[in-house]
Parts: C-alpha cells; structure tokens; sequence
C-alpha cells in the first residue's frame, strides 16, 4: 500500500510539473513565459522577473522566466524565434538581438520577432573600485592612451552588448582596453570586486548597489543626461568625447503572433509597468523606464540593427 | 559577536511565527521532492515555485526558496541510495558507497545516517554564518581567474579518481567529458564549436541528460541483462531493526560528518558548483585518512556520511557571499538572487542594515528548517527503504518512465530524451567494461568553466602562463595537483626499486 502511495504522489508531482498542452482559444489559458537568453541574476534577468511579477495579475495567467543561457544570447533567441507564434513563448528582446546576426552567422534577426513593448532604456557606464588610481574620466584615458592594451575591461560575454559598448567607446576616445568576457554582468562585477579587472562595462542595475555602498565607481557614463541616482556623475559627453550609448530591454514575441495576442501582451505588461510597486522596484534597482508602444518599438530596433550593422562591420576592419 | 548572537535570537522571533514555521515547512517538502526526482534539481525548483511566493512578505518568501535548496540536499541521497540515481548532482559521489550499502541490505542506516550528517553539518554551518559571513566573504573575493584555474584543475585531477579504480581509465572518461564540454558556443568569441548548424547544439550537452543516461538507465539496463531469478536477489531487504544505523556506525560516521561540515563549509564560500566540489573534497579525505581505504566503493558508511555533511554545509555557506556581497558563486544562489531582488531586498554589503529582518530571518530559518528536516527525513526512513521492496519488473520500467518525464521537464525538449537513451547505452557499455561515469560528468561540468577561467587568466596576463604560479594561491593548488600525480609514481618506483633490490639479494 505504502509503495502505491509513493508513486502515487510523484506522480501526482510530475503531472503537476509537466506543462500541458492546450489549444489556444481564449487568450491566455495558461501561463505565458518570457525567454531570458542569459543566465539568472544579470540585469535582464533581474528586471524582467520584476515586470513579469507586476503584469501577471493582469494578464489573468502567471508570467514565468525562462532562462536559457548561451553565446551572449543565441542560444535563447534561437529558441524564441522558433517558438509557436502563439504568445505563450516570449523573448527578451535586448540590445544584443540586432548586435549577433552582425557578428556571427545566426538563425534569427530582430526581424524573426514581432514587437510588443518597451519597458527599459537604460545608459551603459563603466566601473572601476573606488581605490582606483583614476579619479576622472580624462585621466583614465590618459593611463590608457600611454599603456594600449593594459587597462583591462571586463564586460559580460563576448558579442553582448556591453562588450560592442566598450569596444564602440575605446574606438570613440582613441584607445586601446584588454577586453575581457565574463559569463554575465554579475561575474564581471564580482572579478572587478575582487580586483581582478581594471574596470567593467555595465548597464544599470549591474554594480549599482555597489556604487551606492562606496565600493565601486562610475569613472564613464555614456547617457545623454547625467544619472538621477548619481547627480554629480559627469556625462562622458559633458567631458568632450561624443559618444552616447545605452541598452534598451523590451519584450518580443515570435514573428506570426495574432495581433490581438499580442495587443493583450502589452495592455497586461503596460499595466505592470505603470504598477507603483513595479516603478518603485525599478528605481531602487536604478534602471531606467522607457515605454515605447508596438510600432515604436519595432521602430527603435530597426534604427538598432542598422547602427551596430555599421559599427560591427567598423570594427572588424 | 555579542550584537550578532542577539540580533540571531530577533531572526528567531521573526521565523518562529506560524506564517515563516509553515513557509519553511513547505520549502522543505518542496525540496525534499526535487531532490528525490531525478533531472529535477534545486535550480528548477526554486526557479518553479518562485511565482508562487509573489504574494508573500520578502521574508517568508526567501524562507521557503532556501528551504527548496537545502531540503534538495537531504533528498538527493535518497536515490542516490536506493536506486542509484543522483537526484541531483551534489549526490552523485553519495552513489558510490550509499547504493551498495543498500545492495548489502544497509539502506536504512545510509539514509539515516543521510539525515544525521545534514543536520549536524546544517547546524553547525548556521553558526558559522553567523560568526563568519563578514570577513569569510571578503577572503573568497580575492580568488581571480588563475585561482579559479588553478582550484579547478586540483579539484578535477584529485576528483577523477574518486571510486579507487584504474586512474588511466578515469582520466580516459574524464577526456571525453572536456571534449563533449566544448560543443556549444565559444564562451570568449561566441563562434559556434561542433554544432553541426543544429540548434539543438547550441546550447551545448546538457547536463541532466548526460546524468540521467549514464547513471540512471545504465542502471536499468545493467539491471535487464541479468537472469530473471538473478535480478530478484540482487537487493537483500531491509529488515526492520537494521533501519537505524548501529551505535558503531554513528561512531564511525561522527569524524567523517564533522571533517564533511568544514570542508563544505569551506568550499561554499569559493566560486564554483559548490556542492558537488565539496562531496567530491569529502570523499577524498576520508578515503585518504582511513585505516581501510580500500573498502571505499563497496559501501562504507564514512563514505556516505562525510559527502553528505559536506553538501549540506556548503549549499549553506554558499548563502555568505549571496547576502554580504550580493554575488551568487552557483546558479541556484543566483535564481535567490532575482527572487530577492524582485521582492525588493538588493542583497549586497547594505543588505545587513538595511533589512535585518530578513537576514537575520532566514539565516535562524535555516537552522528551524534543518530540524524540520531531520524530523521529515527519520520517521520517513523506512517509508523510502521500502521501495526497495518492490519487485524489480516493477520498479524498473517505472525508473526507467522517472527518468524520460523528468528529463523531458528540465527543457521540454525531446532532443534531450534521444541524447539521455544514447548515454544510457553508452554507460551499460562502460559499465561492462569497468569504466567509471562520474569523471565524465564531473569534467561535463567543471570542463567549460575551467576553460573559460583559463583563457580569461591568460587574456588578463597577456599570454603569460607564469600567472598561474605567481600568484601564491594559485601556486598552492598547483603543487598539490603535481603531488597527488607523483605521489603514487613514486610510491610505484620505492616500491619496484625495493623489490628490485630483495630479488637482487636473494639471487646474490
């Protein structure tokens, strides 16, 4: 008896577990997840959990991540290009999406999704420990204009965004870093922590709470306007080298997706944006809320795509 | 230390509420069951039931996550032992000496002595927290790039000899299990590597599949192939008064737990796949220090106490750098990373100050929720041990259905159900050849990330391979690796010279 029991319960537990497949009818029947092509804790990870969170009670169904990481994102955009153009398999449509198919051969584009909505722009910035012997920007590139290659910059994969970031700003000022990929923002913050790297390449929240605790400092911020958190931050601009440079973080959905789907997709995650707990959540993780609708959207990727199309071919010169 | 033993006793008020009690409670269940279902491990646990704690307070919810991660340790052993599945990976050393203690009819006293090791080494790695978390986490920051290098190649060449057979043999399976590593995508250029343009091959050889096959439907199959009247007699079951483990055997166990609890405790605080390094550190240490070492393997109760002491201890300690510097060293600390950050604690060197309720909360939790689990794991001692009682033309196929629905859950992907059959054949094959399956998996995993610290050693020194013995840690590591090699050449070479010189004298 006690046996039967056993398998009873497990296998109560696995059916509990395993998805179910059910025609789709009335949109959402089930919960709807959201494709991260990176690994768990790094700044997509952590803001699309918080938004997933926010939108779900509007979305009727609960909202689960998906993280699938892998070559800065190929891996999960792979798999979320694929997916059944149903809207219960979403992505994380990031910077990196139109910044991979320029660099390696990939079986998706920004065109293999369809736009739903923007949630973040958020300005990239370098760290560095707050020992460190630079106390501005200008001599920070000083140091690195003498010693080409020495300054080492740890950013959070190779051909992620930040990395192109990093590699766009050192060809903006004139000089040479020694690049080094981490398999996320959080690792390279950790090896900077630990002194290991010179400086990182991040987009907020990454480092944040470091900065706030005194232990790291924004030596670069590559954003229009200064940081609200960090007023007395100097823009990289402001210091006479023109670049600008930031990661916006949006959600997409396979190519093909009814537009009524998808219409109801953004309504729940605009609710969940707009939700005070959510914008609270946002601001204590410093990212910047950007929304921007479908069209908008899909605008800002095309212009994306074609930027870095350029910037990629500059650099592999 | 007086403000931090106070502020303990204020976490204790906090998570002895019936609210917190219940929350942990059901972590611990939860994660009893993730650890017992094979392919489902503590990583997909936590990150399924994290919806489930939106509606909480950030306290009680962070309660019951850890509760899923420590209570997947305890229940790990479980099929490790009985059927000689690791129901997570941090248990796959707990098959070596747990499953043929079950195979001598000792089941009972395994997962007791499961329990007992997990409890004690929980205890006394909460108190180490408490006393420890500040300048412990400041010491593992300084492991850079070459350390990690160096700590992984140590680890991988003490490791692969884990079960005492050839070690050419292990380092031949070890080999395989680097190369199949590097399918996937270039973690420094992103190039694809071995692909073959599948998709499938992207993301690389996972893990669980690799697992599962090698140990759990090689399992079965080894199990098929023998005679029908064979099969039955395999197991000798338990009777009831050999349940518990003897007074002997808690003698015997009792250095090899404490030994378990400091080695774990030590390595949760290093980056890497905690637990699973720790059980590996465990089993070597005690294998090493017994008078008899070489009955480890055929189901030594030392064995299977010191890995399980030392899992526990480490997927506790692995919270210090969690909380202190908001940096997780392992992917399930990192999936209670984004549950912390959703419910608005940002874990970091402010997370003491600024939301003491909550950590000091979840660290008395912990120490509740240990207890919970001895009391869960005992009584249920003969409730498991009597699966061993189901014939075995029963409970074969039905491992065999564990094994495809719980791999097809992991990634829902059927790719990884061929993959899992095809390393269950590949490891029947190994399996009548003598060769050992968990250097491979080890190398699976410690593989890509030993690579990647690697090239990021030698990217940071230009192409230098002096930083690897520059730096005296890194150094360290690496003469203890060139010792464990030579030690038994040496040893090999005394020992023909000496021969060599008694065969000279009696011929003289």
């Amino acid at each position: 008896m006690l046996k039967k029991n056993v398998f009873f319960v497990l296998a109560v537990v696995l059916a509990c577990i395993a998805p179910i497949p059910i025609q789709a009818a009335d949109f959402p029947e089930k919960e709807v997840s959201i494709i991260i092509p990176w690994a768990p804790g790094g700044a997509t990870d952590l803001v699309f959990r918080a938004v997933a969170a926010a939108s779900q009670k509007h979305l009727g169904k609960a909202i689960v991540i998906v993280n699938r990481a892998g070559g800065g994102g190929a891996v999960g955009y792979t798999e979320g290009a694929q997916a059944k153009p149903d809207g219960y398999t979403l992505t994380a449509a990031v910077t990196p999406l139109t910044i991979l198919p320029h660099q390696v051969k990939t079986a998706f584009t920004y065109k293999s999704f369809d736009p739903v909505i923007n949630i973040v722009s958020d300005p990239s910035m370098f760290l560095v420990r707050s020992e460190a012997p630079w106390k501005t920007m200008r001599e920070f590139l000083d140091q690195a204009k003498k010693n080409p290659g020495m300054i080492s910059v740890g950013n959070s994969g190779a051909g992620g965004g930040v990395h192109l970031v990093a590699l766009a700003f050192e060809k903006a000022a004139g000089v040479k870093f020694n690049h080094i990929p981490f398999s996320g923002g959080g690792p390279s913050v950790t090896a900077l922590l630990g002194g290991h790297v010179n400086a990182v390449s991040v987009s907020p929240p990454e480092g944040i709470s470091h900065v706030q605790a005194g232990k790291l400092r924004i030596i670069a911020l590559f954003s229009e306007k200064r940081f609200d958190m960090f007023p007395t931050v100097p823009t990289v601009k402001e210091q006479g080298v023109n670049f600008v440079m930031g990661m916006w973080r949006g959600i997409a959905a396979p190519k093909g997706t009814p537009p009524a789907v998808i219409q109801k997709l953004h309504d729940a995650f605009k609710k969940g944006m707009d939700d005070p707990g959510f914008k609270k959540t946002a601001k204590d993780m410093a990212v910047n809320l950007e929304y921007l609708s479908p069209a908008d959207f899909g605008k800002l990727m095309a212009e994306s795509d074609e930027s870095f199309s350029k910037l990629v071919k500059e650099i592999k010169k | 230390m007086v403000e931090s033993v106070q502020q303990l006793f204020t976490g204790f008020g906090i998570a002895a509420t019936l609210t917190n009690l219940l929350y942990c409670l059901l972590g611990a269940v939860a994660g009893t069951l993730v650890g017992i279902l094979p392919g489902l491990g503590p990583i997909a646990g936590i990150a399924l039931l994290i919806p489930v704690t939106f509606g909480l307070n950030p306290t009680s919810a962070i309660i019951m996550l850890c509760g899923i991660y420590y209570g997947a340790m305890y229940g790990g052993s479980t099929t490790s032992i009985l059927l000689n599945v690791p129901g997570e990976t941090a248990s796959v050393i707990t098959c070596i000496d747990g499953y043929q203690m079950a195979r001598k009819g000792k089941a009972g006293p395994a997962l007791a002595i499961c329990a007992i090791g997990s409890f004690t080494a929980g205890t006394l790695a909460v108190f180490g927290m408490v006393f420890l978390a500040p300048p412990l986490a400041q010491a593992a920051l300084a492991f850079g790039p070459p350390e990690y290098f160096s700590l992984m190649v140590c680890g991988f060449i003490v490791l692969s000899n884990v079960t005492g057979g050839s070690l050419i043999k292990s380092l031949m399976m070890a080999v395989i299990g680097l190369i199949i590593g590097t399918v996937g995508l270039d973690p420094v250029t992103g190039e694809y590597r071995f692909t073959f343009d599948t998709t499938y091959l992207l993301s690389g050889i996972e893990f669980v599949a690799v697992a599962i096959g090698l140990f759990g439907i090689a399992e079965v199959l080894a199990n098929v192939d023998q005679p029908l009247e064979n099969m039955e007699s395999g197991i000798l079951v338990p009777r009831f008064r050999d349940l518990y483990p003897s007074l002997q055997d808690l003698k015997t166990s009792f250095g090899a737990i404490l030994r378990g609890a400091g080695i774990g405790f030590g390595v949760g605080l290093v980056p890497g796949p905690a637990p699973v390094i720790a059980t590996y550190a465990s089993y070597m240490t005690e294998k090493r220090i017994s008078n008899h070492p070489d009955d480890f393997g055929t189901g030594v109760i030392e064995g299977v106490a010191g890995p399980e002491a030392a899992n526990n201890a480490a997927c506790q300690s692995a919270f210090i750098p969690l909380f202190v510097l908001g940096i997780p060293f392992a992917p399930p600390t990192a999936i209670l990373l984004g549950a912390l950050m959703i419910h608005g604690v940002v874990p970091g060197p402010m997370m003491i100050t600024e939301h003491p309720d909550v950590f000091w909360g979840v660290i008395a939790s912990m120490y509740i929720g240990n207890f919970i689990l001895l009391l869960l794991n005992l009584p249920f001692v003969p409730f498991f041990a009597s699966i061993l009682r189901i014939p075995k033309k029963v409970l074969l196929p039905l491992v065999m259905l564990f094994c495809l629905t719980g791999m097809y859950t992991v990634n829902n992907s059927i790719n990884d159900i061929w993959l899992m059959l095809l390393m269950g054949a590949l490891g029947y094959l190994m399996r009548k050849r003598a060769y050992d399956a968990a250097p491979l998996l080890l190398a699976l995993v410690i593989g890509p990330k030993m690579e990647v610290a690697f090239r990021q050693s030698l990217m940071l020194s230009h192409g230098n391979f002096g930083v690897f013995f520059e730096r005296p840690v890194s150094l360290v590591f690496l003469v203890a690796t060139f010792l464990f090699l030579a030690l038994p050449a040496f040893r090999f070479m005394i020992r023909r010279l000496g021969a060599g010189a008694r065969n000279e004298g009696g011929s003289g």
